[in-house]
């Protein structure tokens, strides 16, 4: 069952240069990589290792030293791709001087909507992030959460097919985390994709369908989440309540195969660990890249 | 009259330039590419133009009218419009340095209004300059351009949005402080000086003059004057200075019982005579077809019911202020012949006038300017107004230049660029004309040094072999160059319309009095054709660089 791919990514290299063109910084390299249509793909990755340059290229924002991006089917240059695109940026880049309401109106006039439309979509999402309360007051007076929120909205102006969210959950409240998550699994639900970069990993791990690992630019990791986080090595029993007795005779059963109980709890999540574990291993042995067939090989 | 517009020609330099350079840039982008990119170089450049001309297609009046609207809440909300009352207050207080109320009226007028209208310009031109040139960048260094370039929004859109919403400012300001100017205007004026609050609508004729033997002269007699803008003619000769007017069908002349004229003429004595007495003259009046001539009759006073009561056939100059003079419609020739003016004398639309100086020994001088048809006036805010456009016109000027130059460099580098190129528009442009057309003795910048180096004087010859052949050839497309870069810098003598409403005026479309002066359509048609390549080179320059900070 092979979709249509909504992002196409084939050996982009961005290199940074200062202003006489020398460079400075390698922030991604070679990367090849597919995003599928409906899927939530998360892109992870410690401080500084190419996640919103990858975005950035993705919107034509920077232009690729090498490689090339293919977009809903369009070069990232073109300007009429952003019709079906949603962006929230890492940090929100936005009016200060306008006020919530005012936000929203400026951005749904650049998707050329006409103006009932935008005042009720502009209602709508504002009661959806939540800021009801606060839609008059100008952005300058607005918390860092309460910011992030306001952008979430912008993003969503145009009901895009396609959704690009750069730590989206950076300053929200508990509250405002949950509900980013279950917006984004609405999202997926009325079939958009989405692509996320985020650091916190058991939002990573409820939402998103397949991930990346990126480290220094290079493509660590890349598969569905729940295969990723399947240890071949460890079967998991999952019962109903159990006598005590039982208990002991399924110890019996265990140890007459050589096998041993190693655990009745709830099972955690432990993206965590892969992620560490990824991290650690790319600092000890680096230039492991993960290449198509999935298996992690030496790059020549 | 001396250096009209030349629309024509100005339309034929204006394709030529603007095909010329996107001639250049075109090959120089594609050689360049095919160099550093080998045969996709090419391909690329075509692919950048493709995209050019599906983003104006795109083009959206929303989208423009939404960065426009960004940009004036912009300015209110960050108080910019403080200025507005910086101006009044500097109003309030400009009344008790200029008040001068023993003056008499024209004089008044010339100043309050000459310092109202600079103020606002001094005032609305830093102020758009620099709010042009930091719009954009400010916008790339915080980021939220980011925002805007992830929608649908074009790159000239944002240009074109900014450039609107700038111009739209400073035309707010513009409207603002022309209203405050008005009544500060009018209230500080007596009666009197309100009175002189007019748009004068003259017709200005072709000067010609005859000698003392009544020969044609294209200019009379120098008094020992150094600059020769006025020349003279002699009392009690055969010397004469004579107008041709044209274009007197725009007065009605059904109605009218005189012809108003209005005269400036300068007076030269080479003796005392009676001071208190000015210098006589006569007017005469002469059909252009069929030559026929009478001296016209000025009329002096009127009844009560406003008609002609009694006229004079000759008048006094008084200096340094304008000589109101009616031609009465009835005139009476040497044979005693009850003639019309309007009918007898004015020939499709044409009449000449000449004007001869009575005192012998005593001498008149004039020039084209100082003898006019003064039609009937218009309101002086019609011309209060048209000047007003006029500093409008510098605004959108400075904006459009500014906001392209914001869309390459920071603000402040943008902002110096600016005001480097309004300077050299402003003071230089006749400067660089004279540099850039004059004839090059001894050949261009390689020619001179070779010249230089060899001993040669300019008159020698070059061999023709190749080596200076192609010497020649790059000395040429040098100076070509030169030419081309020289129309960088727009020329603002247009749109200075001050001096017309301060004199009492009303600003002209065409024919600027004294040549090189201000008009409206001139400003007008140079605007409009430096808008839009400014603006695509801004679009261009957005297109092409990754808009992040650095
Ligand atoms: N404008 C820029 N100029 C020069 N170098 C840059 C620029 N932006 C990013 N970089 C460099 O590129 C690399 C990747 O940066 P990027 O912002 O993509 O990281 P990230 O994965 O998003 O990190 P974080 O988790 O901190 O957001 C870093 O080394 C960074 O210093
Ligand atoms: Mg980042």
């Amino acid at each position: 069952m092979e979709s249509e791919s909504v992002i196409e990514i084939r050996n982009l290299t961005k290199i940074y240069r200062d202003f006489w063109g020398r460079k400075k910084v390698r922030a991604l390299n070679q990367l090849t990589l597919d995003v599928k249509k409906g899927e939530v793909f998360g892109l992870l990755g410690p401080n500084g290792s190419g996640k919103t340059t990858t975005l950035k290229l993705l919107l034509g924002l920077l232009f690729p030293t090498e490689g090339e991006v293919k977009i809903l089917g369009e070069p990232a240059t073109n300007v009429s791709k952003n019709e079906r695109i949603g962006y929230l940026p890492e940090e929100t880049y936005l009016y200060r001087f306008l006020n919530a309401e005012e936000t929203l109106d400026f951005y749904g006039r650049l998707f050329n909507i006409p103006a009932q439309v935008r005042k009720d979509r502009a209602k709508e999402l504002i009661e959806m992030v939540g800021l009801k309360h606060a839609r008059r007051r100008q952005l300058r007076e607005y918390s860092k959460g309460m910011t992030r929120r306001i952008g979430l909205a912008q993003a969503l102006i145009n009901d895009p097919d396609l959704i690009l969210l750069d730590e989206p959950t950076s300053g929200l409240d508990p509250l405002g985390s949950r509900d980013m998550k279950d917006l984004i699994d609405k999202l997926k639900e009325k079939g958009k994709t989405v692509v996320m970069c985020s650091h916190l990993l058991a939002d990573v791990q409820d939402v998103c369908d397949r991930i990346a690992i990126l480290f220094e630019g290079d493509l660590k990791v890349l598969d569905r989440v729940d295969k990723l986080l399947v240890d071949e090595g460890v079967t998991q029993l999952k019962t109903s309540q159990l006598p005590e007795n039982v208990i002991r005779e399924v110890e019996e059963v265990l140890k007459r195969h050589g096998a041993s109980l190693m655990n009745v709890d709830h099972p955690t999540s432990n993206l965590e660990d892969l992620f560490i574990k990824t991290v650690r291993e790319s600092k000890e042995r680096p230039g492991q890249r993960h290449v198509a067939d999935g298996k992690p090989t030496a790059a020549s | 009259m001396g250096s009209e517009f030349d629309f024509s020609g100005a339309l034929i330099t204006y394709i030529s330039v603007i095909g010329s350079l996107l001639f250049a840039i075109i090959t120089v982008s594609v050689a360049g590419s095919f160099v550093v990119g080998g045969k996709t170089g090419p391909l690329a450049v075509l692919s950048i133009l493709r995209l050019a001309v599906e983003d104006w297609l795109s083009t959206s009046p929303r989208r423009i009218w939404a960065i426009t609207k960004l940009t004036i809440l912009e300015a209110i909300r960050r108080k910019a419009l403080l200025v507005g009352v910086v101006f009044a207050v500097l109003f309030l207080f400009a009344g008790w340095f200029l008040a001068q109320p023993a003056s008499d009226p024209e004089q008044q007028v010339k100043v309050y209004v000459a310092f109202v209208m600079r103020t606002i310009a001094f005032l609305i031109i830093p102020m758009v300059l620099l709010l042009s040139c930091w719009g954009i960048p400010e916008d790339i260094r915080v980021r939220s351009i980011h925002t805007v370039v992830t929608k649908p929004c074009r790159r000239q859109e944002i240009v074109i949005g900014r450039v609107l919403g700038f111009t739209a400012i400073g035309g707010l300001l513009l409207a603002i402080m022309g209203v405050v100017g008005y009544v500060w205007i009018l209230r500080q004026l007596d009666a009197k000086g309100r009175e002189r609050l007019v748009a004068r609508v003259p017709v200005y004729g072709k000067i010609a003059f005859k000698d003392r033997e009544g020969v044609d002269q294209k200019q009379g007699i120098n008094t020992g004057d150094e600059w020769m803008f006025r020349s003279f003619i002699e009392g009690g000769t055969k010397s004469r200075m004579i107008w041709n007017f044209e274009g007197l069908d725009a007065f009605n002349l059904e109605t009218a019982d005189h012809l108003p004229m209005e005269a400036g003429f300068q007076v030269f004595r080479s003796y005392k005579g009676n001071m208190d007495r000015g210098i006589t003259c006569q007017i005469l009046v002469v059909n252009p077809d069929t030559e026929k001539r009478a001296v016209a009759p000025l009329v002096t006073s009127r009844d009560q019911a406003g008609k002609i009561e009694q006229t004079d056939n000759a008048f006094e100059v008084k200096e340094f202020r304008e000589n109101l003079l009616q031609l009465a419609r009835r005139v009476v020739d040497d044979e005693g012949n009850e003639l019309d003016l309007f009918k007898d004398f004015v020939s499709k639309g044409r009449l000449r006038v000449e004007v001869l100086c009575l005192p012998t020994q005593q001498y008149i001088g004039a020039a084209g300017p100082d003898l006019f048809v003064r039609l009937p006036d218009k309101p002086f805010v019609v011309s209060y107004a048209k000047g007003l456009l006029g500093i409008g016109l510098l605004t959108l000027m400075i904006v459009v230049i500014g906001v392209c130059a914001s869309t390459f460099v920071k603000g402040p580098v943008a902002t110096m660029t600016t005001f480097f190129i309004v300077l050299v528009g402003a003071t230089g442009r006749a400067f660089l004309d004279t540099i850039v057309d004059a004839k090059w003795v001894g050949g261009g910048a390689f020619e001179s040094i070779y010249r230089i180096f060899a001993h040669l004087n300019p008159q020698t010859e070059l061999p023709s072999t190749l080596p200076f052949k192609v010497m020649q050839l790059v000395d040429g497309a040098g100076v070509g160059f030169l030419r081309s870069v020289r129309y960088l810098f727009p020329d603002f003598k247009f749109f200075d319309l001050t001096p017309y409403v301060a004199y009492g005026f009303d600003v002209p479309w065409t024919n600027p009095v004294p040549p090189n002066s201000g008009a409206l359509l001139p400003s007008l048609i140079i605007t409009a054709g430096y808008l839009l390549p400014w603006i695509v080179l801004g679009y261009f320059s957005l297109r092409l660089r990754e808009l992040e900070a650095k």
